[in-house]
């Protein structure tokens, strides 16, 4: 490089800092000796280094990014201009190329403008002219670079923002785990994806007993998803706040009217947005040994519940947040009793894929939690994403992994209340009328005050039903089966537990009740589903199935 | 099962019903339907004596209803406890059959009748 060259090449440097060197080489094609040397002298006194190459072929060789510009013949042997341009801008788009031709061949010379030529100069050459487009060029090799060099530093920073955002979102923005509750202890885990985006999670501290806990899961990706997730949090705070002010004196707002409260404020802006949330806003309340729950499509909360050792999955009614014509949300009511635990998650867990791109499931998830709910809610949350790590054979997942265990530590106080029953009789209609009879005897030993005449029959009639449907369906009608019962009362409920070990019972092949006359049967269900205030329905490993049916005593919820 | 039935001016008042109206006697009680029916096809029970009534106890009402109605004729109940209405509400039975306080007002309602 000439001293003059060197110059050029340190002005450029200081305009582009990023770049090692300056583009000012020029690449000569063209199978005359004499044109190339004519262009080299030219170019060489304009302080530009020139390389040449004798045809396209010896041109591909020479092509590199240092190259800041190329003067193309278009007629040459062993690969003509046309072709060796194309290849240069598959492989080197930035690169400016300028078509050298004679005068009667200036179609062709358009034709190759066609397939990205910077422009063409034809045979002679005016000096001047051809400097005038060599600088133009390579304003435009300068103005590509720093476009390239740009975009770095933009992706740079957007990638730089992201961690940032996740970080935020990691620290601030997931609701910190409250200690020292009474009755309940929590555990919560969150790994973010390789992109941040949309669950969160929040834990709001009502009173003593009350503990709100919120877990949802914004459509879509990256820091809108994570954004929305932020609004929405602070939208549940901030109505939470407000209408428990509102109604000072009076019951705390339930989980419905916050979630209606909040679907209010946010729908019109959702809407505009193009996004919504899935919900899971739960309420667990100590004192009253229930959870009163919204669930608008969000993944099914697991319970796991310590007297049968089974789950259930908590599902609501609800459509997500966001959805256009949702009218009023709908709370659910489920008891709970000491030992039982409550799993949140996000679908994230049940999503996450194996190498044969198996999803790990809602059932594999629910058995995982039944079988480890025994540990310590911070431990299960870790053992679950343990397991999930081991089952997908991956660290990193698509889909930000989150879950929320909580469990519900409150010994029964000893009192006089609190009795249990029991009796085992033989799976025969006649025995109905015992059953009735301990129902009987339990709701005497309450008082008439807490169960009237007319509660103790509507129990009775349940436990009926529920007789009724285990040695028609369960036993198929088998005299000398047994049907195992259980009573507890507590001041706040009647908790009644039928054991068998017949058939799993399908309640998607119950028939749905009639009423025009046309049938008979198929009210059983209906009469259960209608009269108690809780049901679920459980079999364990061993074969043994529990149907389990709560009444209250008071108003709860 | 023994019921206790009274033919008069052609409408059947059963009376005598057991207590207790459950999956344990449905069955039987369904088997007293045909006597009925060979009478006349319109009948009352008089549900005063039922204490108790469970989803089976519901279906044998409804057993009896369909074969009455069948014959051309049709089925009422009258004084029904608080405790059994409830339930028969509840599967919402009231929708098909007609209930009356008393069998003086059953038995009037058929002469009402077109």
């Amino acid at each position: 490089m000439s001293k003059s060259a060197e110059n050029h090449h340190k002005k450029t440097v200081e305009i582009f800092p990023n770049d090692e060197k300056a583009p000012a080489t020029i690449l000569v094609v063209d199978d005359s000796r004499v044109v190339r040397t004519y262009l080299q002298s030219h170019l060489q006194k304009e302080e530009y280094q020139v390389i040449e190459a004798k045809d396209g072929k010896e041109a591909i060789a020479l092509l590199s990014d240092d190259i800041g510009i190329i003067l193309l013949d278009l007629w040459m042997p062993e690969m003509d201009g046309m072709s060796c341009l194309r290849y240069i801008r598959e492989n080197f788009p930035d690169i400016p190329v300028i078509m050298l031709t004679v005068s009667n061949e200036v179609s062709n010379a358009v034709e190759a403008m066609k397939y990205g030529a910077f422009d063409y100069v034809t045979k002679p050459f005016n000096p001047s002219e051809l400097l005038a487009l060599v600088q133009q060029a390579i304003r435009t090799r300068i103005q590509a670079r720093r476009l390239r060099a740009v975009e770095a530093e933009l992706l740079k920073s957007r990638e730089h923002e992201i961690t940032t955002a996740s970080r935020i979102q990691q620290t601030l923005l997931l609701g910190g785990r409250p200690k020292n509750l009474k009755g309940m202890k929590i555990g919560d885990l969150t790994i973010a994806s390789k992109n941040i985006d949309g669950d969160f999670y929040d834990f709001f501290m009502i009173n003593d007993t009350c503990l709100d806990v919120i877990v949802g899961d914004v459509m879509g990706k990256g820091i809108p998803a994570a954004l929305m997730g932020a609004a929405a949090k602070q939208h549940f705070m901030g109505a939470l706040f407000r209408m428990a002010r509102i109604s000072e004196a009076e019951e705390l707002p339930s989980p419905e009217e916050i979630v209606s409260q909040v679907h209010g404020e946010m729908i019109g802006r959702m809407n505009e947005l193009e996004t919504f949330f899935t919900l899971c806003y739960a309420r667990f309340d100590t004192s009253r040994k229930l959870v009163s729950y919204v669930d608008c499509g969000h993944m099914r909360t697991i319970h796991y519940h310590s007297d049968t050792n089974t789950c259930t999955l908590l599902q609501g009614v609800d459509m997500p947040l966001g959805f256009p014509g949702q009218k009023g949300f709908r709370q659910i009511l489920a008891p709970f009793t000491d030992g039982d635990l409550f799993f949140f998650y996000s679908d994230g867990l049940t999503e996450a894929k194996n190498p044969t791109c198996e999803f790990y499931g809602e059932k594999r998830l629910t058995d995982f939690v039944q079988g480890h709910a025994f540990l310590e809610p911070q431990d299960l949350c870790r053992a679950v994403w343990k397991d999930i790590v081991k089952f997908s054979q991956a660290e990193s997942f698509s889909d930000d992994f989150t879950c929320v265990a909580v469990r519900i530590e409150m010994p029964e106080p000893e009192e006089r209340y609190n009795q249990e029953w029991k009796l085992e009789v033989p799976s025969d209609l006649g025995e109905l009328g015992r059953v009735r009879s301990l129902i009987r005897d339990m709701c005497r030993g309450l008082g008439s005050n807490l169960v009237d005449d007319e509660r103790m029959k509507m129990i009775q009639i349940v436990a009926t039903e529920i007789m009724t449907n285990i040695i028609k369906h369960a036993y198929q009608e088998r005299p000398g089966e047994t049907i195992a019962i259980e009573g507890k009362t507590t001041r706040d409920e009647i908790v009644l537990f039928f054991y068998d070990w017949g058939i799993e019972f399908d309640f998607t092949s119950a028939p749905k009740p009639v009423f025009d006359g046309s049938r008979e049967d198929g009210f059983g269900l209906h009469i259960i589903a209608h009269t108690a205030d809780y049901v679920r329905y459980s079999r364990d490993s061993s074969g043994k199935n529990c149907a389990c049916v709560t009444f209250f005593l008071q108003r709860r919820g | 099962m023994k019921l206790f039935t009274e033919n008069i001016d052609g409408i059947m008042v059963i009376s005598s019903l057991p207590k207790v109206l459950d999956a344990s006697n449905a069955m039987e009680f369904k088997e007293c339907i045909p006597r009925i029916i060979e009478q006349s096809s319109q009948a009352v029970f008089d549900m005063s004596t039922v204490q108790f009534i469970d989803s089976a106890g519901c279906g044998s009402l409804i057993t009896t209803l369909r074969h009455l109605k069948g014959a051309g004729g049709t089925l009422k109940l009258c004084d029904v406890r608080k405790q059994v209405r409830s339930v028969l509400e509840l599967v919402r039975m009231h929708k098909i059959i007609d209930i009356y306080n008393t069998r003086e007002e059953a038995l009037r309602s058929f002469s009402n009748e077109p």
